[in-house]
C-alpha cells in the first residue's frame, strides 16, 4: 500500500548573498591542496582526446553523449560554453568534420561532461552521431569556447533564461550549475518547444523547479495547436509573455539561445519591456552566414591559444599550473570587462546580514610596497648597534640596538621626524617604511590601513630587521 | 529699561543674551506671522533671527549630516559645518557613528581640518592634544602641571541616529524623541536600497547666497519646475498638482503621470514595497513627507529618457522600473532613492545670507564608473537643477532686502512650502516660549 505524503510548509533556507562559480575560490587559494585542484578552473581552450561512456535519449529528438576526457583530467569550463569536437564521419583515415556543441552538463561535476546533439534529418553529421558515438567512442575534442556564459561571481544573480528548441542545451547546463550552488538567486526560464511532448529534459527542470525555490521553468508551444491537457504556455514569444513569466525582466540578465529568427525577435521584445542591451546575452543555434564566420574565428583563436598552451605544458608543466590564474578573462562577457568581478570573487555575507563588512570586490590589496630601493650605500652611518636605519630623504644610515625606540635614535642622527605624544597615540611621527620589519605597540595612532599600507609609528616601534624608511 | 538677568547657565547661549526688546521684537514677528504668506524680510536678512534659528532649529533638531557612504569604515570621518557649529562625524570601531563637536578644548581651534578623512586618535593641529575617537583627552603634554586633568577635557559630545544608511547628528542635550517614529516611517522605504552597499560617485557643494530657508522653501514646489527643463524630462511637472489644478498645458503629462503612477504602484505591491504618501510635514517635530512616485518615460531615473544611470541595481532591488522615492525631512534635508542610485540633499546654513547645499550621487559599490555609469551622465540632471535652483533662491535673496518686498500669498500648489514655515514658525515659537 501506498502511504500518501502530506505537504508540510518549509521555511526558506538561508543563504550567502549571490552567486559564485567554486573555482573562484580555488583560484585565489594559496593553499597546496586547493592549488592542486586550480586544474578545475575555468582555463584556455584545450584540445584534448574524449571518450563516450554513456548516451541518453532525450525528448525532441535530442541524445546526450556523457564523456570523460582521456588524460582523466576534469573538463573545466563556464555554463555556456561549448566544444568543438571533430567526428570522423567519412571513416577514421578521412579527413574529420568540426562540429560544436554546447555542452549541457554542469561544471560543477567536472569529471564527466555532456552535449546534447538534437538529430537534423537532413544534415550530415547530427545522424552519423546518432548512430556511431557509443560508450567507448574516443573523439578529439577543442575547448572550453565560448563567450557565452554566466558570470564567475554575481552578487544580484537575477536571471531570465531564454530557449528555443535545442537552444535549450547551454541553458540546461546554467540551471544544472546554479542548482547546484549555494546562495541568493532568482532563475525564471522561458522554453519554446514545437511540440508537447518535445521539450527535452523536461522532467529534470520539473524536478530542479519542484525542489529549488530559485528556479521557475515555463513551457511555451509555438504557434502551433496544444493538445488536450496541455497546461504550458501557448503562442511565440511576445512582450506579454515576457511579462507575464518574468514581470521584473527588466532587472534581470538574460541568457538567450536559439535559433536567429527566435532570437532577433527576443533583442526586440527585451527592449519594449525595459530590458538594457548590456543585459542581453545570445548565441546563435543555426546562424547565417556570418555568425558562422564568427564562430570560426572563436574557434581558430581557441585552436591557437590551445596550441600555445600545449607548448607551454610540454616545456614544464609545473610552471603552467603554478600561473594558472592569469587564465581569467580570456572569454569574460563584455559587461565584466573591466573585471569588476574578479576572481577574489564575493565575500561571504548572508542576505539578511547588515552588519556585513566591506567588499573587496576591487582586488584587494593595491598598496604593492615599492621592490626597488634606492641606493643607500652611499649615505653616511652614524651610531652603534646590530642593524640599520636606512633614511631615505635625509639621506642617513643610523645603527641601532633591536631593543631601541626607532624615533629617538633617527632624531639624534637628525633625522627630522615631529613627534609629539611618544606613546603611539597622537599619530604625528607616522612614516612609510619602504622595506624591514618593525615590532610597534601603538595605541590607536595609526589605523590597520595606513599600517597595510607600509606605514608605522617609529615612537613606539623597534626595529626587527635593517630597514628602509621614507623619511 | 534694565539689562536682561542671565542665569548662570546660559553662558553663550543668544537667544537668551538678546536685549529684552529686540526678543520681543522677534517674538512679534514670530507671532504676528500672516500664514499662507511668505516671511517678513527680516527672516531672509537679519543676523540675529539667523542666530535663533541656528539655536531653535539646528541647536535642537535632528539634522542631516551624511550617509554611510561617507564613511564606511572605522576611523572614516567628516566634518560638518553649519552656522557657528562644527561636528565630526566618526565612525567607530564598533560600527557605530561617534559625533564630537570640532573644538578642541586648550584653546578651541578646529581639531579635524579636511571636509573628510579616515584617523585613528584625534590630534589638534595646533598643540597637539589628542583625542580618542570616544572624544577622550588621552594624551596633551603637560611640563610642570600639577593639577591638570585630563578626564576634565573632553570632546564635547552629540548625539547620532543612523537610519537606513542615512546619518543625523543632533547637539541639543536633549534630542526630540519623536524622530524615532519619523524613522519608522521612512526606513522601510529607503531599506530596500541598502546604502551600506553604495559609494559616493559624485558629491557637490555649492554655496548659495540665499537664506537657509529660501533654499528649502524653494525645493518644496514644483511651481517653478518650467525652470528646470533637463528635470521635466523625467520629474512629472505637475508634480504637487491635484485633480481640479491641472491647466491646460499640463493636462496630456497629467494624464501620463496616473498612468505610470498606477503601474508603478502594481509594481511596488508586487515586491512589496511602500509607495503611500505619509505627508507630516508640521503635523510634527521631525517634520517628514515621502512617497514613492513614477517618473516619465522609461520610469527608471533622471535621465532624458528615463532609463537607467547606473546599469547595477542597489540593494537586492528586482527591478530598474521603481520612479523615485522622495523624502523631504525638517529641516534641512531631502531626498531622491531610485532603482540605479541615490541622491542626497543637505543644506548647512553658513549665515543669514549663504548656505552650502551639498548634493551627493550614490551608486551600488560595485558599479564601475565608465562601464556601469557614466559621471557625466548620472549627475547631468541634478547638477543642472542645482544651479537653476541656486539662481532662484538667489534672486529671492536679492528680493527679500529690497525695501519694496513684502511677503507674498503661497499658491495652492505651494502647500508644503506654507508647512515648512509652518514647522519652522511652531519650533522656534516652542523654543522661545
Amino acid at each position: 500500500m501506498i502511504e500518501l505524503l502530506t505537504e508540510t510548509a518549509i521555511q526558506e533556507p538561508q543563504r550567502i548573498r549571490g552567486l559564485e562559480m567554486p573555482w573562484n575560490r580555488v583560484m585565489g587559494s594559496t593553499e597546496a591542496p586547493a592549488r592542486a585542484a586550480r586544474a578545475l578552473g575555468p582555463w584556455h581552450p584545450q584540445e584534448f582526446m574524449a571518450e563516450c561512456v554513456e548516451t541518453v535519449p532525450e525528448a525532441g529528438g535530442l541524445m546526450t553523449f556523457v564523456f570523460r576526457r582521456c588524460d582523466g583530467a576534469p573538463l573545466a569550463f563556464r555554463a555556456g560554453q561549448y566544444v568543438n569536437v571533430a567526428f570522423p564521419v567519412n571513416g577514421e583515415d578521412k579527413e574529420p568534420v568540426d562540429r560544436s556543441y554546447s555542452l549541457s552538463s554542469s561544471p560543477t561535476e567536472p569529471w564527466t561532461f555532456s552535449i546534447s546533439v538534437k538529430r537534423d534529418g537532413g544534415g550530415l553529421v547530427s545522424p552519423w552521431v546518432h548512430e556511431n558515438v557509443k560508450p567507448g567512442t574516443v573523439l578529439e575534442m577543442l575547448g572550453p569556447v565560448g563567450a557565452f556564459h554566466l558570470p564567475d561571481a554575481d552578487r544580484r544573480a537575477r536571471y531570465l533564461l531564454l530557449a528555443a528548441g535545442a537552444g535549450i542545451t547551454p541553458i540546461m547546463s546554467m540551471v544544472r550549475t546554479i542548482h547546484s550552488l549555494p546562495g541568493h538567486a532568482d532563475v525564471v526560464v522561458l522554453y519554446h518547444g514545437a511540440e508537447a511532448g518535445g521539450f527535452a529534459f523536461h522532467q529534470e527542470l520539473a524536478y530542479i523547479a519542484s525542489v529549488d525555490s530559485r528556479v521557475k521553468v515555463f513551457y511555451s508551444l509555438g504557434d502551433r495547436s496544444k493538445p488536450e491537457g496541455w497546461e504550458g504556455l501557448s503562442g511565440r514569444l511576445t512582450a506579454a509573455m515576457l511579462d507575464e513569466v518574468a514581470p521584473d525582466a527588466n532587472g534581470r540578465q538574460v541568457y538567450a539561445c536559439g535559433p536567429e529568427g527566435y532570437l532577433n525577435t527576443a533583442t526586440e521584445l527585451l527592449k519594449k519591456v525595459g530590458v538594457d542591451d548590456t543585459s542581453i546575452y545570445m548565441e546563435f543555434f543555426t546562424g547565417d552566414r556570418q555568425t558562422l564566420l564568427e564562430y570560426q574565428a572563436e574557434l581558430a583563436h581557441a585552436a591557437d591559444i590551445a596550441e600555445e598552451i600545449a607548448e607551454e605544458i610540454a616545456d614544464s608543466a609545473e610552471d603552467y599550473f603554478e600561473s594558472q590564474p592569469t587564465a581569467f578573462g580570456l572569454y569574460e562577457p563584455g559587461y565584466d570587462a573591466e573585471g569588476t568581478l574578479k576572481a577574489g570573487g564575493l565575500p561571504l555575507e548572508t542576505v539578511d546580514a547588515d552588519a556585513a563588512g566591506p567588499e573587496a570586490l576591487d582586488g584587494g590589496s593595491d598598496t604593492e610596497p615599492e621592490t626597488a630601493s634606492p641606493d643607500a650605500s652611499s649615505f653616511d652611518t652614524v651610531g652603534t648597534g646590530s642593524l640599520t636605519l636606512s633614511f631615505m630623504r635625509t639621506g642617513i644610515n643610523v645603527r641601532i640596538d633591536p631593543t631601541e625606540h626607532i624615533l629617538g635614535a633617527a632624531q639624534r642622527a637628525g633625522v627630522r621626524i615631529g613627534a609629539n605624544c611618544k606613546e603611539g597615540m597622537c599619530g604625528s611621527c607616522k612614516v612609510v617604511k619602504l622595506s624591514g620589519e618593525v615590532e610597534m605597540n601603538h595605541q590607536g595612532g595609526i589605523r590597520a590601513r595606513e599600517i597595510d599600507a607600509g606605514k608605522f609609528l617609529p615612537c613606539c616601534s623597534t626595529a626587527r630587521t635593517d630597514m628602509v624608511i621614507d623619511a | 529699561m534694565s539689562a536682561p538677568v542671565l542665569p548662570l547657565n546660559s553662558r553663550g547661549k543668544l537667544a537668551s543674551s538678546l536685549p529684552a526688546e529686540q526678543l520681543a521684537e522677534i517674538s512679534q514677528l514670530f507671532e504676528f506671522r500672516r500664514t499662507g504668506y511668505s516671511l517678513d524680510a527680516p527672516f531672509y536678512t537679519d543676523p540675529t533671527i539667523f542666530k535663533i534659528d541656528m539655536e531653535a532649529i539646528f541647536g535642537q533638531h535632528w539634522i542631516f549630516a551624511g550617509s554611510v557612504a561617507e564613511l564606511p569604515e572605522p576611523g572614516d570621518y567628516i566634518t560638518v559645518d553649519y552656522g557657528p557649529y562644527s561636528l565630526i562625524v566618526l565612525r567607530n570601531d564598533d560600527g557605530g557613528v561617534n559625533v564630537l563637536h570640532n573644538v578642541c578644548r586648550h584653546r578651541g581651534a578646529r581639531v579635524l581640518t579636511e571636509a573628510a578623512g579616515s584617523t585613528g586618535n584625534l590630534v589638534c593641529g595646533y598643540h597637539s592634544w589628542t583625542y580618542s575617537a570616544e572624544g577622550n583627552l588621552i594624551h596633551a603634554s603637560a611640563p610642570g602641571e600639577a593639577k591638570f586633568d585630563k578626564n576634565c577635557f573632553a570632546l564635547k559630545r552629540a548625539h547620532s541616529r543612523e537610519v537606513a544608511g542615512l546619518i543625523f547628528v543632533c547637539i541639543a542635550d536633549e534630542p526630540p524623541t519623536d524622530f524615532d517614529e519619523t524613522s519608522k516611517i521612512f526606513e522601510p522605504y529607503l531599506a530596500p536600497h541598502d546604502l551600506s552597499k553604495t559609494k559616493i560617485a559624485y558629491q557637490q557643494n555649492i554655496i548659495e547666497e540665499g537664506n537657509w530657508k529660501l533654499v528649502m522653501e524653494n525645493n518644496r514646489e514644483c511651481y517653478h519646475c518650467d525652470g528646470h527643463p533637463e528635470l521635466a524630462c523625467s520629474l512629472f511637472p505637475t508634480w504637487g498638482l491635484t485633480e481640479g489644478l491641472i491647466p491646460a498645458h499640463l493636462e496630456e503629462v497629467w494624464d501620463r503621470n496616473k498612468e505610470a503612477q498606477s503601474s508603478l504602484e502594481e509594481r511596488c505591491r508586487r515586491y512589496g514595497l511602500p509607495y503611500e504618501v505619509v505627508e507630516e510635514l508640521d503635523t510634527r517635530i521631525a517634520g517628514i513627507r515621502i512617497s514613492r512616485e513614477s517618473l516619465d518615460g522609461e520610469g527608471e531615473s533622471f535621465s532624458a529618457d528615463g532609463r537607467r544611470l547606473s546599469k547595477k541595481l542597489l540593494g537586492d532591488l528586482p527591478d530598474f522600473r521603481l520612479g523615485r522615492c522622495s523624502m523631504h525631512l525638517q529641516p534641512n534635508s531631502w531626498f531622491h532613492f531610485l532603482g540605479d542610485h541615490v541622491i542626497t540633499f543637505g543644506v548647512f546654513p553658513i549665515n543669514e545670507h549663504q548656505s552650502l547645499v551639498r548634493t551627493t550621487w550614490l551608486v551600488a559599490d560595485d558599479a564601475v564608473e565608465g562601464v556601469d555609469y557614466d559621471l557625466e551622465k548620472l549627475t547631468y540632471t541634478w547638477k543642472q537643477t542645482n544651479l537653476q535652483d541656486k539662481a532662484f533662491v538667489e534672486l529671492c535673496q536679492q528680493g527679500a532686502g529690497s525695501p519694496a518686498y513684502e511677503p507674498g500669498p503661497y499658491m495652492k500648489s505651494e502647500y508644503q512650502v506654507e508647512a515648512f514655515i509652518n514647522w519652522y514658525v511652531q519650533r522656534v515659537q516652542e523654543h522661545l516660549a
